[in-house]
């Protein structure tokens, strides 16, 4: 159906749900978003105030679901959003907001901020006010299966490669394994070495595994757009797979919104109980690491740190598993100011980093993450999300900080030993 | 001596002295760089195949092949384009090539594997599949090399 206002405002109506309603109602005007927001600290503009971000829809609640509200709307004495409100409004809502959750955790009164961004989304979207280079991302998601356009032979080609390189079998449609192991397109098409990394851990762990020829893409476009009739296509055929394998867990890779999407919204977007586990990769290391199945030898000497990507250590409450696997490796392992569930996004998540004419204002905001790193000063930076790693590149070539950044997985299997893989 | 397989290629690769495993690297890279022209990279890879090279101009070179790696990522959410993909896997093995020796491993396996990454890329963006003879190249490269 095409996008329009008429459309997007009825989305807008639809969506206002009682926690909605409640949240508007509930908000003290105290400004705490605005500082938990690093668009907002970054650049000092009060537009990127979170709750702010949300006004074209605190205007439709008011006007529909008020009784003050729809009085005024009675004798022509509200303003009605418009295509032009809602076209200055993308800005916001996509290019300056990451869905990082931190307004919402420090919100006094439990505002899930986040959350209203999110249903906001569904009305931008359905109105046509979503970035193109998300809905780029979305067409070729429908089309193709992934966001990036990746086919099932480029899969293959790094499972060869892989393969080559050390030595190890890449299941590809095992039915009965244990775990399916799900990938991102970033991982597919710039780090072919998480796939390595997983074949020597699971070799070495002794547990069987495989991937999925039709749901081999965890990315969930449909999220980060909000489209939640498009969020659920990916996660059935996800489901469909996992359930063709008959395996016990599917595994996340390390990717914030595919987790996001597919353990915390998968079930609720198909209506029914998943009949498998979902985890992110670092929790199931951290099984690994708890029964014992991953031996390592050696450390790590150089000073480095773990940037959390929010998806994972605030939205999914992942926070110690991480470090045990990174003192399990690194002797010296220092934390990063406001590191855990309080750290500051990479500044590209919640599909901003898809968005190319809001590359400017992601390097400024980019700055917080700067002003981390500069009181550590790591000789490296470790994380465990494919698209926090290449903007956390892109925005330490900017400033010209010279600290690599690792995976946190790749990172493990570089420990396990040659006999062990 | 005679390559023919994988093993005996990493095994060969990790018998050579850190200069000679960067020099070898150089010249793996050198199989594709034509497929990316980033003068960064050129010059990363003729420092690399020089034998007395400084650990100050590695630094130098080795900073500029990674701004052109990190200018080659594909972002999350745009579309791949293995044509484009090729030249950041040209230059990740560039990068391999002139990392510093100490913690550098088995550099030119490394950077040989980035380098068959970037031609299977190119025959992926070509839409002729993945089969290519880049490992073969390689072992030719490398036996030129041992008995040069």
């Amino acid at each position: 159906m095409t996008a329009s206002l008429e459309k997007g405002i009825r989305v807008l109506k639809e969506v206002i749900d009682a926690p909605i309603a409640s949240y508007f109602n509930s908000c003290v005007h105290c400004g705490l978003c605005a500082e938990a927001c690093l668009f907002y600290t970054e650049t000092g503009d009060p537009k990127y105030t979170p709750i702010h971000k949300l006004e074209p829809l605190r205007r439709v609640y008011e006007q529909e679901y008020t009784l003050l509200g729809r009085l005024k709307k009675m004798v022509g004495l509200s303003k009605p959003v418009t295509d032009d409100e809602l076209d200055q409004w993308q800005e916001l809502v996509y290019n300056s907001c990451t869905l990082c959750g931190r307004c919402s955790a420090v919100c006094p009164v439990g505002n899930d901020i986040v959350y209203m961004v999110r249903k906001f989304r569904e009305g931008m979207s359905a109105s046509g006010h979503a970035p193109a280079g998300i809905k780029g991302a979305v067409t070729r998601t429908v089309t193709i299966g992934s966001p990036m356009g990746v086919k099932l032979p480029a899969v293959q080609a790094q499972m060869k490669h892989v393969e080559e390189d050390y030595g190890i079998p890449i299941p590809l449609d095992a039915e009965g394994a244990e775990y399916m192991v799900m990938l991102s397109s970033m991982e597919i098409i710039n780090f072919p070495e998480y796939l390595a990394a997983i074949a020597k851990i699971m070799h070495q762990a002794g547990k069987r595994w495989t991937l999925c020829s039709t749901a081999f893409e965890a990315t969930n476009a449909g999220i980060q757009i909000g489209n939640s009739d498009l969020a659920k296509v990916i996660v059935s055929r996800i489901v469909e797979g996992a359930e063709k394998l008959k395996v016990k867990t599917v595994i996340s890779p390390e990717c914030g919104h595919a987790y996001t999407a597919l353990r915390w919204e998968g079930a609720n977007l198909i209506g029914r109980p998943f009949t498998f586990d979902v985890k992110h990769i670092i929790e199931v290391l951290g099984e690994f690491q708890a029964q014992g199945l991953l031996k390592t030898e050696g450390f790590e000497t150089d000073r480095l740190t773990f940037h959390d990507p929010c998806q994972l250590a605030r939205r999914g409450g992942v926070i110690q598993q991480q470090r045990n696997l990174m003192n399990q490796v690194a002797k010296n392992f220092v934390e990063m100011p406001d590191a855990g569930y309080m750290n500051w996004c990479c500044g590209g998540g919640g599909g901003a980093s898809a968005i190319e004419e809001g590359e400017e204002l992601r390097l400024e905001a980019f700055k917080k993450k700067k002003s981390q790193l500069d009181v550590v000063k790591p000789d490296r930076l470790v994380t465990a999300c494919a698209n926090c790693r290449i903007v956390l590149e892109e925005g330490l070539e900017h400033y010209q900080m010279e600290i690599p950044v690792v995976g946190l997985t790749e990172l493990i299997a570089e420990h396990i030993p040659e006999k062990g893989a | 001596m005679t390559i023919s397989n994988d093993k005996e290629f990493k095994s060969a690769l990790a018998g050579l002295s850190p200069s000679q495993q960067r020099q070898v690297a150089a010249r793996f890279v050198q199989a594709v760089f034509p497929l990316s022209n980033d003068v960064r990279i050129k010059a990363a890879l003729e420092a690399a195949g020089r034998a007395g090279i400084s650990d100050a101009e590695l630094a130098i070179v080795a900073q500029a092949a990674n701004t052109a790696r990190v200018e080659s990522f594909t972002q999350c959410g745009r579309e791949a384009d293995w044509s484009a993909q090729v030249g950041h896997f040209v230059a990740k093995a560039a990068v391999a090539c002139v990392k510093p020796a100490e913690g550098g491993g088995n550099l030119a396996w490394d950077a040989a594997m980035q380098a068959r990454m970037a031609r299977t890329c190119q025959t992926v963006a070509d839409g002729v599949g993945t089969e290519n003879r880049e490992a073969e190249t390689q072992y030719r490269i490398l036996e030129a090399f041992l008995n040069s």
